[in-house]
């Protein structure tokens, strides 16, 4: 029997004594994580062109507004009615960040590596969900704040101006934190399907698309109650409808071109809530099983 | 039949997703036929869902993810290579993927344009909005596929054309219109069927010149690009 001639060197491998953070702040990395990811943040200069330019004509319309205001005295668009008229944009924005925050992931089947973590399934959906709602929150809040500002300095009621404009920019905060909810709940939901970004996208733009011009049409049959209703069939309208219900000068009011809702309003409400809570079930339902691939 | 267009329709129609867009048309006759049905005036329901629906939605966006899908997914995954290093001249390459691109999204497109024109109007209505959009197929394909030739992310940029230029500015800046397929496919649909449900401000020698311009000039475009392709793998 040959004499072994082996020797195990001690090469320096250590355990980790640290601290370890756990779950809560592995959800907080992610969340930021994914707030950073949507705007481009620490990525190339590739990354940042959809995004930005989204951001660059939303705060351009914001300015625009202020300045006319401030000018001329005339109110193009109020706080409410400022969120209504960037649908499309904000539509294009979900479209560009939702499959950068969940397809792509996918795509590079990096989940198992996420899940091996003390981070359950359902809290990396939540992370990406709530970074998706900050992002759209922001991008509707910020140029209202540019707004708000442009009116604040330039009001001539002095402190009481200015608080009464505080009030009109409050409830039309809260009215973006809706737009931002919705669309960020649907939107994630159709991304996490696959894991192509460029399907994710059309995916996004196509149900948000398509669904308007079937409110619109429902709008002209000939029946009332389903005239009220239609707004129920797209996201868009369907927040509009919450809006005109809720908010205490609803955008398009004295034009005569806001929703019809009748006192269907509540009903919207309750609707924008049930398709949050099933975007939100069928999102987590997903994370439930794609990792087991 | 060359090879290519049996490879790019392979791709198309092999994939389960591409099911998903089925939806988009048949809600267009669906819509359609409620209204008529119900006894709804063609001058009310007319506008939202021929134009609002069809050419503004269905058209671009049944056009975008196939005409970016023939060329964009082969050079996503990189199997583009495989056709690339075959001896054929590019634009043996690209002329059938076009074909096929816009072969597929008219079909798609004017078939329920066609329903819809029909129980808006007349048979002359549905067949010239059918011949329009099979047209304004052809000019956003070879736009969208020249697209994925020229970024990577062809998607988002025919989206930016797609919401932004024709959807947003289209309807504030009225200037912009001319430079909008959307409107050329208006203006030649209502040529060739005059009623009062479509309504444009481009005029007709102005739409089948810049269609002609731009169906031509983004094939040659796309033609030049993959001549000096290069591959590289996803950045960003």
């Amino acid at each position: 029997m040959p004499e072994s001639t082996g020797v195990i060197h001690d090469i320096g491998y250590q355990r980790y004594t640290g601290p370890r953070l756990g779950r809560r702040h592995v959800f907080g990395a992610l969340y930021l994580h994914g707030l950073r990811t949507i705007f481009g943040l620490g990525r190339s200069a590739k990354a940042k062109i959809f995004p930005w330019l989204v951001v660059g004509i939303v705060t351009l319309v914001a300015v625009i507004v202020a300045a006319v205001r401030s000018q001329i005295g005339e109110v193009l668009l109020t706080y409410a009615q400022f969120a209504d008229s960037m649908s499309w944009l904000i539509i294009f924005f979900v479209a560009v960040a939702a499959p950068e925050l969940v397809s792509r992931d996918l795509r590079s089947g990096v989940l198992p590596l996420y899940f091996s973590r003390p981070l359950p399934r359902g809290d990396y959906a939540t992370a990406k969900l709530l970074a998706l709602v900050t992002g759209l929150w922001l991008l509707l809040g910020g140029p209202q704040l540019v707004m708000f500002l442009g009116a604040a300095f330039t009001t001539d009621a002095g402190l009481r101006g200015v608080g009464d404009e505080l009030l009109d920019l409050l409830p039309a905060l809260l009215y973006a934190g809706l737009w931002a909810v919705v669309f960020a709940s649907v939107g994630l939901l159709v991304a996490s399907l696959t894991g192509k970004r460029a399907f994710a996208a059309g995916g996004i733009v196509a149900v948000f698309l398509m669904t308007m011009p079937i409110g619109g049409t429902l709008a002209i049959l000939p029946s009332r109650t389903v005239n009220e209703l239609a707004g129920l069939v797209s996201p868009s309208t369907l927040v509009m409808g919450v809006g005109t219900w809720a908010l205490p000068d609803p955008p398009g009011a004295d034009s005569g071109e806001g929703l019809m809702i009748g006192g269907f309003g509540p009903v919207y409400a309750v609707a924008a809530v049930l398709l949050v809570a099933a975007c939100v079930t069928l999102l987590l339902l997903r994370y439930r099983k794609v990792a087991a691939r | 039949m060359s090879t290519v267009t049996w490879i790019t329709a392979r791709g198309l129609f092999g994939r389960r997703r591409f099911l998903m867009l089925l939806p988009l048309p048949a809600v267009l006759v669906a819509l359609a036929v409620l209204c008529w049905s119900l006894g709804v005036a063609p001058a009310d329901w007319g506008p939202p869902v021929l134009v609002g629906l069809g050419l503004a939605v269905v058209l671009p966006v049944l056009a975008l993810v196939v005409g970016t899908g023939v060329l964009g997914a082969e050079i996503d995954d990189g199997t583009v290579v495989h056709v690339l290093t075959k001896p054929l001249p590019r634009w043996q390459i690209v002329l059938p993927k076009l074909a096929v691109a816009t072969g597929v999204s008219a079909a798609t497109v004017a078939v329920p344009i066609f329903v819809a024109g029909m129980l808006a109007d007349s048979v002359r209505l549905g067949g010239a909005l059918a011949a329009a959009s099979a047209l304004g197929a052809l000019a956003y394909s070879a736009l969208f596929l020249a697209m994925s030739l020229l970024t990577r992310r062809p998607v988002l940029l025919g989206l930016v054309y797609v919401l932004i230029w024709e959807g947003l500015l289209g309807r504030f800046v009225s200037g912009t219109r001319v430079l909008s397929i959307q409107q050329w496919v208006i203006a030649l649909a209502d040529r060739s069927a005059p009623t009062d449900l479509l309504s444009t401000t481009v005029s007709v020698p102005v739409a089948v010149v810049l269609t002609a311009l731009v169906a031509i000039g983004f094939t040659a475009l796309a033609v030049d690009r993959l001549r000096s392709f290069s591959i590289a793998g996803e950045t960003s």
